[in-house]
């Protein structure tokens, strides 16, 4: 799960992943509103020394391909693959901005983030709004530095000037360089930037390296071949309508940013809508909702291939149950899951007692009779409280038991003894026997503690409400006389009550009066569940 | 403050209907592609949604189903995020395939308008349960989601020799191509299922699977406490 950033937050980048190579992607719209999204690859000085490192629409990569602009996708404006460990050792620092481009301040930003995804997982999000700037012009987001590691800052400090601004605060050499006026308006349409300066720009490689849920491309006609495909001039963001791009401004306003690409799933939205072809909205979204206005779920009865790509699970009711299938069996007892168990009563060919009601199922031919306790077993049940209401299982099947979803553990006995207290069983073999056992002390109310010892060759399956804990006996080893499940039986208990008269004396106090101590050899344990009967 | 439950918040959306943890459903609802769901099911929305309790086509539907406390579904239209939950129970995202499944009332949320369905009364049971069982079937191409107190289990049918019996309170979907039948155990002092005297269990078989959750409990919390 995301981490989410607030402004000034910093974090090492190994604390938020393993991983080195990383997809950096930033969202930010307005109504009107183009913006410039670029890289600053800075060097201990924080300057801009050398001007291969300032990677932005035209220069989409930085030498050694460590820092890459990978262009929108998967609703972000724009996007950026990150190698750490091949940046060179004289960049110390990442400086995330964006700048306007033309008329606008950065108050009129929608609400929108910078994130980081590694192995198509979103790892750590900075979210920010409008509202947290003013008239500037340029914002930088965020940063990555080296400070003995790797970390990551979010920044979110405006900037009055604008991008030309920004790189002079930077030391980069506007003029000199013969970069490209970035903040130029959108004049040249069609045109692109000053030419010849752009590196000559092979695809770069897809994003193939965890770009958050990069799905196959979807049979539709996409009106985008690839995100990667530009030429020379680049222009990373594919036309979400016919309508001509600009070149010279490559991060184009973007109010429906998940009409383009339809393929992946939309963080800040609701889903997207499933129409392969992008004019999903009308125009004007209102500007608080400026990445994410349409609530745009798949829509109804699409046909099925259009199924959004998130929803890994093939259509169908056996498919979407297919998790909870029963487990293949073997054996006479099987754990179905936390709740369930499965006994097959052809193996082993002996009947199994079980608590009334807890069937939930069976198949094949099982009989179920009542299992009395006998005369004996009912004074001492009565008189104890230590009574199962039970039923014999018998005949060849398999039959599921369950019990309002508690969770059940199945305990194979091999020659051995367990305690358990009476209504935490919940079925075992008839092989076992079981007889009530009796434990003294003061202060209990009624006298004594009673509990059930089983022992013998089969297995047993206890019922827990709750996950519960099994503590090894030490010394100084207590449980509360509810709380407590099972021991085992080689373990001794000790009643060791904490009688304070004046507490006790008052009404509705319920205080922990009665604890069992238990001692044994090494090996034995306890059984606790969080929940006291 | 809000680091530590910063994990809970919701994933984006993939597809309309998704497990927000186990526990509860997310919708992302849309205009003119709404939602039935169980009156009180919903915890908490994002928005634009509005809600018809009893709309005149459930109650066409399920007439019968109704008893004087009112409609059982509400519709949900409009464009946002829908949570729904049902006490805690596990919810359980079934994407329908122009397949159908026969789903008991009590563990029905939600599913989408435009599928087909029926409320029928479980055919042979009605004798022997108090109240009957109501069997909701759905069939078409969209979504639905059940719950089950606690995580169910899917087994087949064995498709002939044996037929599977299921305890009607553990019951929680079906396919619906299944026959199914009331089974009473007349042995004097048999004592399956819930409470004693009555033991009754339901047959099911032919081809398909049955889902049955780990608890007998199938008392309709969302009717009950409103």
């Amino acid at each position: 799960m995301a981490r989410e950033f607030q402004r000034g937050h910093k974090a090492r980048i190994s604390d938020l992943t393993a991983g080195t190579d990383l997809y950096v992607g930033v969202q930010i719209s307005g109504p009107g509103l183009t913006f410039d999204i670029s890289c600053f690859g800075l060097d201990a000085d924080e300057r801009l020394s050398d001007d291969r490192y300032f990677i932005f629409y035209n220069q989409p990569k930085s030498p050694e391909e460590s820092i890459q602009l990978l262009g929108a996708q998967a609703g972000d404006t724009e996007s950026f693959r990150v190698t750490l460990e091949r940046i060179p050792p004289q960049i110390q620092k990442l400086s995330f901005t964006a700048t306007l481009d033309g008329a606008g301040q950065m108050s009129q930003i929608g609400p929108g983030y910078l994130r980081i995804v590694a192995g198509g997982e979103e790892v750590a999000r900075y979210p920010f709004d409008g509202s947290e700037f003013s008239t500037e012009r340029a914002v930088m987001l965020g940063d990555f530095y080296l400070k003995d590691v790797w970390r990551f800052a979010a920044v979110g400090q405006g900037f009055d000037g604008g991008l030309d601004a920004l790189l002079k605060n930077f030391g980069g050499e506007v003029a000199e360089e013969e970069t490209p006026e970035p903040a130029q308006p959108a004049a040249d349409p069609g045109t692109g930037a000053v030419p010849g300066f752009a590196p000559p720009a092979p695809a770069p490689q897809p994003p193939a390296f965890g770009v958050p849920a990069a799905p196959p491309a979807p049979p539709a006609p996409a009106p985008r071949p690839a995100a990667q495909g530009f030429a020379p001039p680049p222009a990373p963001t594919p036309p979400p309508a016919p309508a001509p791009v600009p070149h010279g401004q490559p991060v184009q306003q973007q109010p429906y940013p998940q009409a383009p690409d339809q393929t992946a799933p939309l963080p800040p939205g609701y889903g997207r809508p499933q129409v392969p072809h992008p004019a999903p909205a009308p125009q004007s979204p209102p500007p608080g909702h400026g990445g994410q206005a349409p609530y745009g779920a798949p829509q109804g009865a699409v046909p099925p291939q259009t199924i959004p790509q998130g929803a890994p699970q093939p259509a169908g009711v056996g498919a979407a149950l297919q998790k909870f299938r029963e487990t293949p069996t073997g054996q006479r007892w099987t754990q179905q899951n936390d709740k369930l168990v499965r006994v097959d009563l052809g193996l082993g060919d002996q009947p199994v007692l079980a608590r009334q009601g807890s069937m939930v199922l069976y198949q094949g031919k099982v009989d179920f009779s009542y299992k009395g306790a006998g005369f004996a077993g009912r004074i001492v049940g009565n008189a104890t409280g230590q009574e199962m209401q039970l039923m014999r299982c018998t005949g060849k099947g398999q039959v599921f038991f369950a019990d309002s979803s508690t969770m059940l553990h199945p305990i194979e006995l091999q020659g051995d003894a367990v305690c358990v207290s009476a209504e935490n069983v919940l079925a075992f073999d008839e092989s076992l026997q079981y007889e009530v056992r009796r434990i003294e002390g003061h202060g209990i109310p009624g006298g004594a503690l009673f509990t059930m010892q089983f022992q013998g060759t089969g297995t047993l399956v206890l019922k827990t409400h709750g996950t519960p804990v099994v503590l090894p006996v030490t010394p100084t080893t207590f449980a509360d006389c509810n709380a407590v499940v099972a021991w085992s039986a080689a373990a001794q208990v000790i009643v060791s009550s904490q009688v304070r008269m004046r507490r006790n004396s008052y009404p509705g106090d319920t205080g922990e009066s009665v604890n069992l101590q238990f001692r044994g050899a090494p090996g034995n344990f306890i059984v606790v569940q969080p929940y006291e009967i | 403050m809000n680091q530590p439950l910063a994990g809970y918040a919701p994933a984006p959306v993939t597809a309309r209907m998704e497990n927000h943890g186990d526990h509860m459903l997310k919708v992302a609802l849309q205009t003119g592609n709404d939602l039935f769901a169980r009156v009180g099911s919903m915890v908490a929305y994002e928005g634009f949604v509005q809600y018809e309790p009893n709309p005149p086509a459930v109650r066409q539907i399920a007439k019968d189903w109704m008893t004087g406390e009112g409609a059982p579904l509400m519709k949900c239209s409009g464009d946002g995020l829908l949570y729904l939950a049902d006490y805690g129970a596990d919810v359980v995202v079934i994407q329908l395939d122009g397949d159908g499944i026969s789903v008991n009332a009590t563990n029905l949320l939600a599913f989408d308008a435009q599928l087909t369905w029926g409320v029928e009364r479980v055919k042979g049971l009605a004798k022997f349960a108090g109240q009957g069982l109501w069997n909701t079937k759905i069939s078409g191409q969209g979504w639905v989601a059940l719950t089950s107190r606690g995580k169910p289990i899917v087994v087949d049918c064995g498709g002939g020799e044996d037929e599977t019996y299921v305890d009607p309170d553990a019951l929680v979907a079906w396919s619906p191509n299944l026959k199914v039948k009331g089974k009473r155990s007349f042995k004097a002092g048999s004592l399956i299922g819930r409470g004693s005297g009555e033991a009754y269990q339901m047959a099911f078989s032919g081809q398909g699977i049955v889902v049955v959750q780990p608890s007998e409990d199938s008392t309709d919390r969302l009717r009950v406490r409103g």
